[in-house]
């Protein structure tokens, strides 16, 4: 684990839980698994706080814990903790999916970590009575809309409880609990009732958002190759995969055309009479992301995650090089990567760039470890330069985990840079969400247009302007935050596979 | 054929104007006589010939470069020497005569004036003065080798250089031509881009579709002669050359056809630009120094200032 991911994670915890949570996290993250009694020495903070904290760690599911003969001891999922920067995309995820009802609900349980479903309900009712009348919803259709997200496995069942009997199993539970929809309404009104779901948390399902997001990206990008409808059939080649593979296999159990065929038939009929078409084209794309693995049955396809992400990776990795070395060193980065092993002479015939020109991006390359060297020998000779073989390769594991490190040190800097923004322009951003609550204040108790222009004066144009130009740059570093783990995430599934 | 015979014989009837009879004699056996002609040879033909006159007689052809002496099981062969040849080695000296044949025994790919040194066993001042004269009279001329700048080699004054000492169509001199190649990289794919947006909405499926999208080689390359951009001729070979660039540039992709022949046609990349070239980060070339203090962090960061005001 490296310095800067550190680092980054740090920042993270620091952004959404505050101190204390961030300094009893590093310390996880400095020594390894803990004790409690371990992290008061080097803490410092009072036992109750450290208590609180990895309550609040354990509950959103950064830490886990286990008896051992030294007592219990906490250890930080750090893998979990990167997955904050995800958060966003989640919920932009559900919100296409399921509606914005759902997309409030999961922000809710995203900002506490874990809830009961009735609280989850009540809140987002009560949210919803601040919006215009034509998108508020009632009791029954936002029930329902949890329901949706439990069936969709978004949500799962929080096994956490605050006795250490009931240690968590690993086995994820989806069962829904009958809420009584009238005493849903009477919690809204205030009243102290039991809704039915008593000591019946729900988290986030981590696992499967990320399999939604990769599942996204195969979609689009075999959208974006070929076209819209193979990009439709692709998903559903992936949901008949989840039918029958375990979610992280490597290729999908073989799937029969025959199976496809209605599966396409239900959901998108106006394929069906190029279906096959279709699947041979998507199996003869160099993407390579499903290949045709029997003829039984009118032939079986199965769908290649593995080698998917392979294919994705060279295709990230070669556009960074271009976007950073420009179009001439992606071309000597491809041809390597064609030719898996090649000499400098080769690479500058093939490739054809002037000798001077291809050495340098070569050497650029090899120095920023985008490329290998290989000393090859003729054995028993001298040692002269002449004689040995210089031979270029590409270590596609290392280069993509030193891209990984890449991801994270410009995402560390961007939040850095975020931070220190909105920070040395605090008061100003603190005196507009102070005129906002005294605006609406006054409208409330009905104050003349004259009063409320009053305090819009407050502000002057200069003020303003820098303001706006403060805000536009917070909402381009926070956009890039988001473009960056794009990459990231396509990089981490890579060496999710290829471990 | 029959025309070079003619001319080369009219060659060496002129010249043997200057030689006495019993010379021109043997010279005329043999050009009978292409397999090369004995001492036997000579003495049936001119029996009164005198064997010391003989021996003079030869020996002056010899030296004039008019004959090449064999060896054949035990008996010596005169062979007349191809007549252009005699006359290019005529009036050049013994050293003059080796470094030529060297030099001819190269071809059109060169010698290197290093291997020239190892094959006569010469010393490298005399060596020199041999080539320069030679270059003076026109036998022989240095070309610059496209492999290294600085590396000359010898051939004949009449040869063409072959490609691999020229570099074909893509040096002009000894440079390489990276902006002639550069154009031709686009207009290819221009091309193959037009000929795959051509295809949309085809209405023959989407395999159809996708062949439609396949260009020949030889598409291409008529594509390209028609523009008239190329002032030098290019051979099909040469444009696959071009076309296999974009191969790795990540635009075409090429498939085989079963008679051997090679389409390719324009592809779209799997994903768009990959986020991380967003940002400022991703391409900044100072990010090693990069760190929470010092002159480069992420809060004084002029790369980033100027994006964020962009």
């Amino acid at each position: 684990m490296s310095l800067i991911f550190e680092k980054l994670c740090k920042n993270l915890l620091l952004e959404h839980f505050g101190l204390i949570i961030q300094t009893v996290a590093s310390d996880m993250f400095q020594h390894g698994p803990r004790t409690l009694n371990q992290m008061k020495v080097t803490t410092k903070h009072p036992i109750s706080k450290i208590k609180e904290s990895l309550c609040v760690l354990i509950k959103f599911g950064y830490v886990v814990y286990e008896q051992t003969d030294r007592g219990i001891v906490y250890t930080l999922d750090v893998e979990k903790v990167i997955t904050i920067l995800r958060y966003p995309r989640y919920m932009y995820f559900v919100k296409t999916f399921c509606g914005d009802e759902a997309e409030m609900m999961l922000e809710d349980v995203l900002k506490n970590g874990y809830e009961r479903a009735s609280q989850i309900i009540v809140k987002t009712y009560q949210r919803l009575e601040q919006f215009p009348p034509e998108r508020r919803s009632t009791v029954p259709v936002l029930k329902e809309k949890f329901d949706l997200l439990v069936k969709n496995q978004f949500l799962m069942r929080s096994l956490c409880s605050n006795t250490l009997s009931d240690v968590p199993t690993d086995k994820p539970d989806f069962n829904m609990p009958s809420l009584n929809v009238k005493a849903l309404t009477r919690l809204i009104q205030g009243n102290e009732v039991d809704a039915g779901d008593n000591n019946i948390y729900w988290k986030i399902n981590n696992d499967r958002f990320t399999q939604d997001l990769r599942d996204q990206i195969l979609v689009k990008s075999i959208a974006k190759r070929i076209d819209d409808n193979a990009g439709e059939l692709m998903r559903q080649l992936l949901y008949l995969m989840y039918l029958r593979t375990a979610s992280w296999a490597d290729t999908s159990i073989p799937i029969p055309v025959t199976e496809i065929k209605e599966a396409m038939k239900k959901n998108f009929p106006s394929i069906l009479p190029y279906l096959d078409q279709y699947l041979r084209i998507i199996e003869e794309d160099s993407s390579k992301f499903i290949e045709r693995v029997g003829d039984s049955g009118g032939g079986q396809y199965s769908v290649n995650m593995k080698e998917a992400f392979h294919q994705l990776t060279w295709v990230v990795l070669e556009n960074i090089v271009m976007e950073r070395f420009g179009l001439k060193a992606a071309r000597i980065f491809r041809l390597v990567h064609r030719h898996k092993y090649i000499e400098q002479e080769k690479i500058q015939q093939i490739a054809m760039i002037p000798a001077k020109e291809a050495k340098h991006l070569t050497y650029t390359l090899l120095e920023e470890n985008y490329l290998q060297i290989q000393e090859l020998k003729k054995p028993g000779l001298s040692t002269a330069p002449t004689k040995i073989f210089f031979l270029f390769h590409i270590d596609l594991n290392q280069v993509a985990r030193m891209t990984i490190e890449h991801c994270y040190h410009a995402l560390y800097n961007i939040i850095q840079r975020r931070d220190y923004e909105i920070n040395s322009n605090k008061r100003m951003i603190d005196k507009q969400l102070r005129m906002q609550t005294l605006t609406s204040n006054m409208k409330e108790h009905g104050a003349t247009e004259e009063q409320l222009a009053e305090i819009a004066e407050m502000m002057t144009p200069s003020e303003k302007l820098q303001l706006e130009k403060v805000q536009e740059r917070i909402k381009k570093l926070g956009a890039n935050e988001f473009s960056i783990d794009e990459t990231l995430f396509i990089l981490q599934m890579y060496i999710r596979y290829h471990r | 054929m029959d025309l070079n015979l003619e001319h080369a014989d009219k060659q060496s009837s002129r010249e043997s104007e200057q030689h006495d009879p019993i010379t021109q004699k043997i010279i005329n056996l043999a050009q009978l006589k292409p397999k090369g002609i004995s001492d036997k040879d000579i003495s049936i033909e001119m029996p009164d010939l005198q064997p010391i006159q003989k021996a003079q007689a030869i020996n002056k052809l010899l030296a004039q470069g008019f004959f090449d002496l064999f060896k054949q099981g035990e008996t010596l062969l005169y062979k007349l020497k191809d007549p252009s040849k005699a006359r290019t080695a005529k009036g050049a000296d013994n050293e003059e005569k080796i470094v030529y044949t060297i030099i001819e025994d190269a071809g059109n790919k060169g010698i290197w004036i290093r291997d020239i040194r190892f094959k006569s066993n010469l010393m490298p001042t005399q060596l020199n003065k041999i080539l320069k004269s030679l270059e003076t009279k026109k036998f022989i001329k240095a070309v610059k080798s496209v492999a290294a700048s600085k590396k000359k080699v010898y051939m004949l004054y009449n040869l063409e250089p072959d490609r691999s000492v020229t570099g074909g169509a893509w040096y002009q001199d000894q440079d390489f031509e990276a902006e002639f190649v550069d154009v031709l990289n686009q207009q290819c794919y221009r091309f193959l881009e037009q000929k795959r947006d051509s295809t949309k909405d085809y209405l023959n499926g989407p395999i159809a579709e996708k062949n439609a999208t396949f260009a020949s080689s030889k598409e291409v390359w008529k594509f390209i002669s028609d523009l008239g951009i190329s002032k030098v001729k290019l051979s099909i070979e040469d444009l696959e050359m071009i076309l296999n660039t974009l191969i790795y540039d990540g635009k075409v992709e090429k498939m085989i056809s079963s008679d051997g022949s090679n389409f390719y046609r324009a592809i779209r990349p799997l994903l768009d630009s990959s986020g991380l070239v967003k940002s400022p980060c991703g391409i900044c070339p100072v990010r090693k120094n990069c760190c929470d203090f010092g002159d480069v962090t992420p809060i004084k960061c002029q790369y980033i200032t100027e994006w964020l005001d962009l």
